[in-house]
């Protein structure tokens, strides 16, 4: 083919098909789109990004249809003050590049009032400054880099999680203390989390010999059929608790792959976002192990929690929500797991947080207070106000998790409780020694201390009353 | 390649300077920063279009010579503290060094080999960033924009947006970029390119130095990868989920629906690979789908369209516009 | 020592599956000259029916069967629907240049590719799932010790073995893989030598349609399943034919091997963050020494 004349003329064709294809979004711009206030009846947009498809979508693609499930069944009771709750959820593919433009469309497009729950740290870091920037809440992100909840960098981000660095911090100095006499080992996978949660061990006095009791491997590459090697070397060097700082997926390959070397060191230690057992059962039971083997396999195996376990049903909160979930859950995978609790939860603390600043009674920051008192009595809810209450109000919403939200002008990390636990016969996380212990501490050097946190109960409708 | 400089090529990029600027006037602020991406798309597709387009030679890693700009760019950006346009005049020369090294492989490969080494390329060199980690930022990456408009250009066209600043940053370079491939495709040296792509033994025999022209080729393609890549990352930041082995693949999609050897074809190749998921969304905005259905429609339908591409109108979008049955030459 | 054993023996399960993956490429490109990046799409295919079949009762073995099945009418499908038209097409413009002959089909099966992904991702809702092993995956013991190495990973260094020797008597002494060979090579010759070349096409389609959906059913119970899960093997798989030369089949298994070994070797010795620039290295090393892999032939080279 030959490029030659009629360059421009195809250009302007080019070009048209482009001004079409944008004018077509331009007509969808709603007539209030110089205010971010939602007032009267107006539904309440929340806009939220993660990885619906690719490698890093399996089990995140769950938390979405979870916190809209949640929502649809507050709208099913009326809203909040008669608005309605939309989620809209925009698939990045775990790809950054992507990530921008969703962003840019719920901003732009969507008219989000908010972002919430977004999942991904290589992919948040894409747009934090630019949220922030345009001082849009960015409420329960689903993610625990520390790095995103310093307030003096980020004053609207907030987080839904304790951070990889608490937790690593309460875990490591229980082993520390527990197993003073043992060989302690670590396998974790070579991202943001991985080296976080090595980052807390390190900091609670656990250290690791490279090559040695230290072993990585590359996230996502769990699908490679190489993870023998690395076990292979905690084995040879005797590591006696062996823990696992991957995601769920990669924990199941993990242990059946250590189980299949007969590899079995005195106790599996995993870090709870790696720990959901459906996960791991569902993973190693269409692998052809039978339910009663492989929790035979996770019996007695470590990990940690910010919030009851998802099995335990005789937690009224995780019976609440699973009522819930069972009913409004439109998703096409709503089987109850860590992932589905964790989305009903964020959905919960969100509309705790909007209805706590729409609430007449609540006391805001003495500079906003005027404005956002007024603002509540009006029914309108505005973007400063919600933030506003985030940051000052942050300990009365509750949640599932056995220690308030931490939120202050000073910090925006979420849970800084978490309690040691072992998985029982029926694969469900118990309590070390019978009693549940939530231990508390910060992301930096701060000491690991008890917490007497008492967690608020859960109404019978099973809505929060900020 | 300067030599052959035409008044015509100017004139049309002029044009597409004006257009692109109408657009971004008038365009809503998701459009412009959709049109961003089509710009940085089209400079990426052209490195494509040069290299396998004119010259016949694959490569599946140009979102690796991408990263090499952008992380030369972050890099200038943060440690020399240059302005973002000279930082992605550098990360350009940077690439072009990239691509020598490069070209001086892959002048020895052909088909399936080259294909498999950029490949491997593109998977190698977003993992240079974890090894090296206190230097490139790790799996965070590191952290860049275009800043703030200049107040000169807010007092001469008005207020500007956050995502029309970036469209107005990027044009000049999509600008040049256009303007060079248009006189690289008319010039001696382009005509040089297609006879290596044509006959490589013909080719030799009127003169033509056939190794050098592949990596010369590499070289002019690394540099336009490169400038692309840059302007990516100031999207917001560099790091290696912003240029994974799908980017390489997403560019080399745009290349061939647009027409893999028409300037013209890159542009809409680009336009479409940015705009298919908003026009699908647009479409089946009223239908009940399944929400997994939803989710993977976009890559369904670029599958699709590939595929119908490659086996109905192997020219693309520019040799279907194009009225003339394509000669091949 | 342990160490240093676990590392070859991971090394050499890893190996073999690389070796699978890439003697499903060889066969393609040796029946139809084209590089099938589609090929673990189809085996992630396959496998997610045959996962679906398991789930819903069906023995193991019953679910095996309908696999390959599937994977051969895959296989077929897309020689029919996409490769064979493409042929057709030798003399536009786009396939005018003996570079963009070998280029097209690559595309092409991208999209295949990705249509694959995105109707398993439409199916089955792009959920995780593990796959059974047809024979235990218990390690080995030597030596008093369990070595990371399996019954399973036997099994599959056995399949790849047979496979190798099969496919090779098969090219070298039957007429029909001679047929193959010679319209892979130069479809114009064998036709004018009255070999029907399209429908020998076609049946190298199906037959690395089934080899793939067969790695497929290996890979997936040392990894996870999942739409995109294969990718990476496939990558290392196509890394491991070039290194060892494309038109190969020796070369392919052993380019594989090659592979498994230096990827657990870097995993035990250096650091997983290592990996990808080893491979890139040691692609580039061989290249540079032999531009045909190590046992590829030099008129392969030539596209």
């Amino acid at each position: 083919m030959n490029i030659r004349a009629s360059l421009s003329r195809k250009k302007l064709i080019g070009l048209t098909a482009v001004l079409i294809a944008g004018s077509m979004t331009l007509a969808e711009i709603p007539a209030n789109a110089n205010s971010s206030d939602v007032s009267g009846t107006s539904d309440i947009v929340l806009g939220m990004q993660l990885p619906q498809t690719g490698l890093a979508s399996p089990g995140y693609n769950k938390i979405d249809d979870a916190m809209r499930g949640y929502f649809d069944y507050v709208n099913s009771k009326g809203g909040i003050g008669g608005k309605k709750i939309r989620l809209e959820v925009k698939d990045d593919g775990y790809k950054a590049g992507l990530t921008i433009s969703t962003a840019s469309s719920l901003i732009n497009k969507e008219k989000v009032f908010s972002f919430v729950g977004s999942v991904g740290t290589q992919t948040h870091i894409a747009v934090i400054k630019d949220i922030n920037r345009r001082k849009i809440p960015d409420v329960f992100v689903n993610t625990g880099y520390t790095e995103f909840y310093k307030p003096a960098t980020y004053p609207t981000t907030f987080a839904a999680l304790g951070t990889y660095v608490t937790e690593a911090k309460i875990m490591g100095k229980y082993l520390k203390e527990t197993y003073a006499d043992k060989k302690i080992g670590i396998l974790y996978q070579t991202d943001d989390f991985g080296r976080n949660a090595l980052k807390g061990f390190n900091e609670a006095g656990l250290t690791f010999e490279k090559k040695k009791t230290e072993a990585s491997f590359i996230s996502g590459t769990q699908s490679n059929p190489g993870l023998g090697s690395q076990i292979g070397q905690l084995k040879a060097n005797g590591v006696e608790i062996a823990i696992i700082a991957a995601v769920s997926s990669a924990t199941a390959v993990s242990l059946l792959t250590a189980s299949a070397l007969g590899y079995k060191p005195e106790k599996w230690v995993v870090i709870s976002v790696g720990a959901d057992a459906t996960t791991i059962q569902t993973i190693a039971g269409l692998r052809g192990i039978a339910p009663a083997d492989s929790a035979a396999l996770l019996k007695g195996l470590i990990s940690a929690s910010h919030a009851p376990a998802p099995g335990d049903s005789s937690d009224e909160y995780v019976s609440a929500f699973k009522k819930i979930n069972d009913e409004f859950n439109k998703g096409p995978d709503k089987r109850w797991d860590n992932n589905v609790l964790q989305g009903m939860n964020i959905g919960y603390m969100t509309v705790g947080a909007l209805m706590g600043t729409l609430n007449t009674k609540t006391v805001f920051s003495a500079k906003n207070n005027k404005t956002c008192q007024a603002n509540a009595k009006k029914g309108t809810l505005s973007r400063v106000c919600f933030i506003d209450y985030m940051e000052s109000n942050g300990s009365k919403i509750n949640s599932a998790a056995f220690s308030a939200l931490q939120y202050s002008a000073t910090t925006h990390e979420a849970f800084s409780g978490f309690w040691i636990g072992a998985y029982d016969a029926a694969t469900v996380l118990q309590p070390v020694g019978g009693t549940r212990v939530v231990y508390t501490t910060d992301s930096g050097s701060g000491l690991v201390t008890v917490s007497n946190y008492k967690r608020p109960a859960i109404a019978a409708d099973a809505l929060p009353k900020n | 390649m300067f030599k052959h400089f035409q008044k015509g090529n100017a004139i049309k990029s002029l044009i597409f300077f004006a257009l692109i600027f109408y657009f971004g006037k008038v365009f809503d602020p998701y459009n412009q920063g959709q049109l961003s991406v089509v710009l940085i798309y089209f400079i990426g597709i052209l490195s494509i279009t040069l290299l396998t387009g004119l010259s016949g030679q694959i490569s599946l890693g140009q979102g690796a010579l991408m990263a090499v700009g952008g992380y030369t760019c972050a890099l200038v950006v943060l440690n020399l503290g240059l302005s973002y346009w000279q930082s992605i005049i550098i990360s350009a020369v940077v690439s072009l060094i990239a691509g020598w090294l490069l070209g001086i492989t892959a002048a020895r490969l052909s088909g399936p080999y080259l294909a498999g080494t950029t490949l491997v390329i593109a998977l190698a060199i977003p993992s240079l960033a974890t090894r090296f980690e206190s230097v490139f930022g790790g799996d965070v990456g590191l952290s860049v924009d275009f800043g703030n408009p200049p107040e000169w250009l807010s007092g001469a066209i008005g207020e500007i947006g956050y995502e029309q600043w970036q469209l107005f940053a990027i044009l000049p370079f999509a600008t040049i970029a256009l303007f060079l491939a248009l006189n690289i495709f008319k010039s001696r040296t382009g005509r040089s390119w297609r006879a290596v792509r044509d006959h490589e033994i013909a080719a030799s025999l009127t003169g033509i130095n056939v190794q050098r022209v592949k990596i010369f080729t590499f070289v002019v393609a690394s540099g336009f990868a490169g400038l692309a890549g840059a302007m990516y990352g100031l999207r917001g930041i560099v790091g290696p989920s912003v240029y994974p082995v799908s980017l390489s693949l997403a560019l080399l999609t745009g290349a061939i629906l647009g027409g893999l050897r028409s300037i013209a074809g890159a542009f809409f190749g680009a336009a479409l690979v940015v705009f298919l998921p908003d026009l699908i969304d647009k479409i089946t905005g009223g239908w009940e789908l399944a929400p997994q259905v939803g989710d993977y429609l976009p890559a369904m339908v670029s599958g699709i369209l590939l595929i119908l591409t490659v086996v109905l109108n192997p020219a693309g979008i520019a040799g279907a516009l194009h009225h003339h049955k394509p000669r091949h030459k | 020592m342990e160490q240093f054993l676990s590392a070859v023996f991971a090394g050499t399960a890893s190996g073999s599956i690389y070796a699978l993956v890439a003697l499903g490429l060889v066969l393609v490109w040796r029946g139809a000259g084209v590089i099938n990046f589609a090929q673990m799409g189809q085996a992630m295919f396959s496998t997610y029916v045959a996962s679906t079949m398991i789930i819903n009762g069906y023995s193991y073995w019953i679910a095996f069967f309908v696999a390959l099945a599937v994977g051969t009418a895959l296989g077929t499908a897309v020689d029919l629907l996409v490769m064979r038209p493409l042929s057709g097409k030798r003399s536009s413009a786009m396939l005018a240049s003996p570079a963009m002959r070998g280029t097209v089909p690559v595309i092409a099966s991208l999209g295949i590719l990705g249509i694959l992904q995105a109707a398993a991702g439409m199916i089955w809702a792009a959920e995780e799932r593990g796959f059974p092993a047809p024979v235990n995956t218990l390690g080995l013991t030597i030596g008093g010790t369990v070595m990371p190495f399996t019954a399973f990973d036997l099994f599959v260094i056995g399949i790849v073995l047979v496979t190798l020797i099969i496919t090779t008597i098969f090219f070298q002494k039957t007429g029909m893989g001679l047929a193959m060979r010679a319209s892979a090579l130069n479809p114009e010759v064998a036709r004018l030598s009255g070999i029907r070349t399209s429908s020998v096409r076609t049946l190298s389609w199906a037959i690395s349609g089934a080899a793939s959906s067969l790695a497929g059913l290996l890979v997936t119970p040392n990894t996870n399943l999942s739409p995109n899960t294969l990718d990476l093997i496939l990558i290392i798989g196509f890394t491991a034919t070039v290194i060892g030369g494309l038109d190969s089949l020796p070369g392919g298994v052993l380019g594989g091997f090659i592979l498994g070994l230096v990827i657990s070797f870097v995993n035990v010795y250096s650091s997983p963050s290592d990996i990808f620039l080893a491979i890139l290295a040691l692609l580039l090393i061989v290249l540079l020494v032999r531009p045909q892999g190590i046992l590829g032939s030099k008129e392969a080279r030539r596209v």
